[in-house]
């Protein structure tokens, strides 16, 4: 009993840090991450904030429509640095075709399904069509100075993929069987934003 | 892998074809070949976690208001049904659908059936537990907005968002998924039934467009497959995307780029677009209109 009230302890001082910062992180974007002056852009609901460790990919999958303007920006928590990595990748479904040919061996029967004791050459041709979801690289911020916000006109509809990487923070080689410290984990927020593209010239 | 196995639908696209070749003289070989097409789906990147995000109705009806469509209110589903739906599955459905109405008459400021929309989501909320995500705050702001078309709209996606919050903070993704399923199917109701192919291109074309929305909504349904209300739900949108995935491409003739044009203006461009046909665009309005009707059937 004396050591289930001591793991029940140990339990709650391990999970009390992860969360209390699961509940702060849920409105982090509305709070931290800056909105555009520009007062044409609306908050759009597909922003999302999570609670991230030291090292995490996560991706978050959006649409954007022709025809708006978006701003897409992040905010995180000072302890996870500031060289947070933001992609942008566009997720198509490709259709790509492999064929493979199987020669096998089968028996000859003859007019009553008996078997002739000759043999033919069977060719199989197997023809797999595979649907693959493929990524491409669109925005990559490390090439930009760690750029935290991004603005775009839509020409056409898409289904874009944002992945945040956080850094290691020098802990790479860690041993993952280690509890994690509160202080290698915090909030880290995606503010979109979107208003439609204005009409330039007469 | 789980996602790859659910995805992994083997078509026998091509019947397998058998043919005979003679190779020549008495030679007793023969050649037989068979097609055999096979169809799956993988993912061969390493797979990270993921969120999917689907758009709320307000930004379907903002635009399809600016496109020009006219409001109808004999598309919207009476207030009077809501008594009709008894099990969890059906009022989360139309929950969602409820939602949506909300945010059609609101963007159209058709302030008396926002109010009696926003009534009926109210009384459902309470029936499904998630009446916590209402507070009064937030019902004394509607009651306090209703001559203002863009405070009603901005109020009535507070109070979607908030049920959002309060599901994601819950962990009730199953119930979330329904509700988000249920709302965006409506939305597409409203539109396919308020154009006809020829009246409004771009209309066609944003419901043409919800052929990405869809995947989304499924890669985002498929962590609940295990809730036999949820895979009900897949399953009928599965058949939906079948209409979707009929849809043509268009190609831009260069690559998809995001890049800055002479303008400093950072464009998203080029890639292949979505294309559809009339007889397309019926046969997309059919499947939308016979699982939307399904939802909102009084006779369960």
């Amino acid at each position: 009993m004396k050591y289930f009230n001591k793991i029940i302890v140990a339990l709650v001082i391990v999970a009390a840090p992860v969360a209390s910062f699961g509940q702060y992180c849920n409105h982090f974007h509305e709070k931290y991450c800056m909105p555009s002056e520009n007062d044409f852009f609306k908050p759009n609901g597909q922003s999302k904030s999570a609670l991230f460790s030291k090292g995490q990919t996560s991706d978050l999958n959006i649409i954007v429509y022709k025809g708006q303007d978006y701003r897409i920006s992040l905010c995180m928590d000072e302890n996870l640095g500031s060289q947070i990595k933001f992609k942008i990748f566009e997720t198509v479904k490709k259709k790509v075709e492999t064929t493979t040919e199987i020669v096998e061996m089968e028996e000859i029967l003859d007019e009553d399904g008996e078997p002739t004791g000759e043999e033919k050459e069977v060719i199989r041709k197997e023809t797999t069509m595979v649907i693959k979801r493929v990524k491409e690289l669109l925005y990559d911020n490390s090439t930009d100075d760690y750029s935290t916000e991004i603005e775009f006109t839509v020409e056409s509809t898409r289904r874009l993929t944002i992945e945040i990487s956080v850094p290691n923070g020098g802990g790479e080689g860690k041993s993952k069987s280690k509890l994690m410290k509160s202080s290698d984990m915090g909030c880290v927020g995606i503010l979109v934003e979107h208003m439609p593209t204005p009409i330039s010239g007469f | 892998m789980k996602k790859q196995s659910r995805l992994a639908v083997a078509l026998l696209v091509g019947l397998p074809m058998i043919v005979f070749t003679s190779c020549g003289g008495d030679e007793p070989v023969k050649d037989v070949v068979e097609d055999v097409v096979v169809e799956d789906v993988v993912d061969d990147e390493v797979k990270n976690e993921s969120y999917y995000q689907i758009p709320s109705p307000d930004e379907m009806f903002g635009f399809i208001k600016e496109s020009g469509l006219e409001y109808n209110a004999e598309l919207l589903n009476p207030t009077q049904n809501v008594n009709s739906y008894t099990t969890p599955n059906a009022q989360a459905l139309n929950f969602g659908v409820y939602s949506a109405e909300l945010a059609y008459t609101a963007a159209f400021g058709e302030f008396d059936n926002t109010i009696k929309y926003f009534g009926t989501i109210q009384k459902l909320a309470d029936q499904i537990g998630i009446s916590s995500a209402f507070d009064k705050a937030l019902i004394e702001r509607v009651q306090g907005n209703l001559d203002n078309v863009d405070s009603l709209v901005s109020i009535t996606n507070t109070s979607y968002f908030a049920v959002v919050d309060y599901l994601e903070q819950n962990e009730q993704g199953d119930k979330l998924g329904i509700i988000a399923s249920a709302g965006w199917l409506e939305t597409l109701y409203i539109v396919a039934n308020s154009t006809d192919y020829a009246k409004n291109p771009s209309a066609v074309e944003r419901l043409a467009d919800q052929k990405l929305t869809l995947e989304n909504l499924l890669d985002y349904l498929e962590a609940y497959n295990s809730n036999a209300d949820v895979a009900s739900l897949i399953a009928s949108l599965t058949d939906l995307s079948t209409a979707f995935d009929a849809l043509g491409e268009e190609e831009s003739g260069t690559g998809i780029s995001l890049k800055k044009k002479e303008d400093g203006k950072m464009v998203l461009g080029g890639g292949n677009t979505i294309s559809i046909t009339e007889a397309q665009f019926n046969a997309l309005k059919e499947k939308i209109n016979k699982i939307r009707n399904s939802i909102i059937n009084t006779e369960a």
